[in-house]
């Protein structure tokens, strides 16, 4: 008997736009997909390449980065590095063989609750479709 | 095409000054055709300074690796600047390695060599399994000309030519303090053979390659030793607290360390092939690099080593940066 997969995805929020944001929707009973684990950051800057990777590698089926829309940014331009840092991790990660709807961006500000699960949703259904994450998953190998 | 008597007779002027400390050239090495890093302290070691197709190695590599010790109290620090060979990327390196402030321009003092691409040592001993008993090398026009102690060969340079020198864009310097001998006209668009191939292959093909190619990797670390780029006094790699990358070989943490590797040289990789080059296992870590290269200048017109007035390519924005992947 097989159970049906149930995706592990990692989220990295922004504390002060995407945090609110889910928080929001979390107050206002806005049901969505539970299988994010919400990390916080201070910004999405913060988010370094290698916590997307490391995140892979022990356990996670898909990531999402999510900060403040551009020009929101409560550090003024950390979102506009975010993106582009984010862009590049994910051409090298397509190149190398990982499939692109593991990983994903978003801008979900404050007020956007309804937003935030739109986008759960979104990726929710992009790493269920991509299937379990077992290319270079830490535990699976044993020697 | 340059002489080498024009550099030795350069090099013996350059460290005959007073504000110079030492040059940094090529000569022929003591193991077969190889050619070694030659540190020109006196006018007399310039005449063993060679300029061929085989003077692959990146000097500017030398720049960063110079161990700085605590000096005594009350001595002043040694402010002679270090002269430097280079060929068309190693002088993007140096420049890029301007750009991050990783080297100050007062403490250089480049010397271009125009270059028309280097030999793929592994090329040269596939085709000619003599040449490691020594071998001489010379650009002539499109060819190479290989010089055993028994006769000379001819064979045509794109057979020998190293990866990243099929693709080179910038054979001349673009940026030194005099360049000897004249300029060549550059011969490529800058398109990596082999990428597209893989950028058109499936996902799967593309893991399939990927996986094969790292699952070799002996993880000695030759590629980041050797990379003029990769100069951080605390490497993520060797850091055990906390530890991105495990120290075990298998492919999970060689993936992880390759990724890791490329991600830190997008937009800096200036194209010299020395990490390609000194891999023991014979993995195409160029085709990784100049994927990257690729993209960050169809995407987003920077090309690493290029302008010394820029700023570096990740540590900068463009408020118009593409953002199609967005949700």
């Amino acid at each position: 008997m097989s159970e049906p997969f149930e995706p592990n995805i990692v989220a990295f929020l922004c504390n002060w736009c995407s945090y609110a944001g889910a928080d929001l929707a979390g107050t206002s009973r806005v049901k969505y997909s539970s299988n994010i684990k919400i990390i916080r950051v201070m910004c999405s800057g913060r988010v370094n390449p290698l916590f997307v990777m490391n995140a892979l590698q022990q356990g996670a089926d898909g990531v999402l980065i999510s900060g403040c829309h551009p020009g929101d940014c409560h550090y003024l331009e950390g979102n506009m590095y975010a993106r582009r840092r984010f862009g590049l991790i994910k051409e090298l990660m397509e190149f190398v063989g990982v499939d692109p709807r593991r990983i994903h961006m978003s801008w979900v500000s404050a007020s956007e609750g309804g937003k935030w699960k739109d986008v759960v949703e979104k990726v929710v259904e992009d790493v269920r479709e991509a299937g379990p994450f077992e290319q270079f998953k830490r535990d699976k190998i044993n020697w | 095409m340059v002489d080498q008597a024009v550099i030795r007779e350069k090099a013996k002027e350059i460290v005959s000054r007073e504000d110079v400390k030492h040059l940094v050239g090529w000569r022929k090495g003591t193991f077969g055709y190889r050619v070694s890093p030659h540190w020109v302290e006196t006018p007399e070691d310039a005449e063993k300074l060679i300029f061929s197709p085989l003077c692959s190695p990146n000097l500017t590599t030398y720049l960063t690796l110079e161990e700085k010790l605590p000096l005594p109290k009350g001595e002043e620090p040694d402010r002679r600047k270090t002269a430097l060979l280079v060929k068309g990327c190693d002088s993007r390196a140096a420049v890029q390695l301007l750009t991050e402030q990783g080297i100050e321009k007062e403490q250089v003092l480049i010397l271009g060599v125009p270059c028309r691409g280097v030999i793929d040592q592994r090329k040269l001993e596939e085709k000619f399994p003599e040449a490691l008993g020594g071998v001489e090398a010379e650009w002539d026009g499109d060819k190479i000309r290989l010089r055993f102690p028994e006769g000379e060969k001819e064979i045509a340079r794109e057979e020998l030519l190293a990866g990243n020198c099929l693709n080179c864009r910038y054979p001349n310097p673009v940026w030194a303090e005099e360049i000897l001998g004249d300029e060549v006209e550059p011969w490529s668009d800058g398109k990596a053979p082999g990428v597209e191939e893989l950028e058109k292959a499936s996902p799967d093909d593309r893991w399939a390659f990927w996986e094969k190619e790292f699952s070799r990797c002996l993880r000695c670390y030759s590629c980041r030793n050797v990379c003029p780029m990769c100069y951080c006094e605390d490497c993520i790699l060797d850091r055990l607290n906390p530890t991105w990358v495990y120290r075990s070989v298998n492919y999970s943490e060689n993936t992880a360390f390759h990724i890791a590797r490329a991600f830190h040289l997008v937009g800096r990789c200036v194209g010299c092939g020395e990490c390609e080059r000194v891999c023991p296992a014979g993995i195409p870590l160029g085709k990784l690099n100049q994927k990257m290269v690729e993209e960050v200048r169809d995407k987003y017109g920077f090309e690493a080593g290029t302008d010394p007035e820029s700023l570096p390519f990740q540590a900068s924005y463009d408020p118009q940066d593409q953002e199609d992947f967005i949700l």
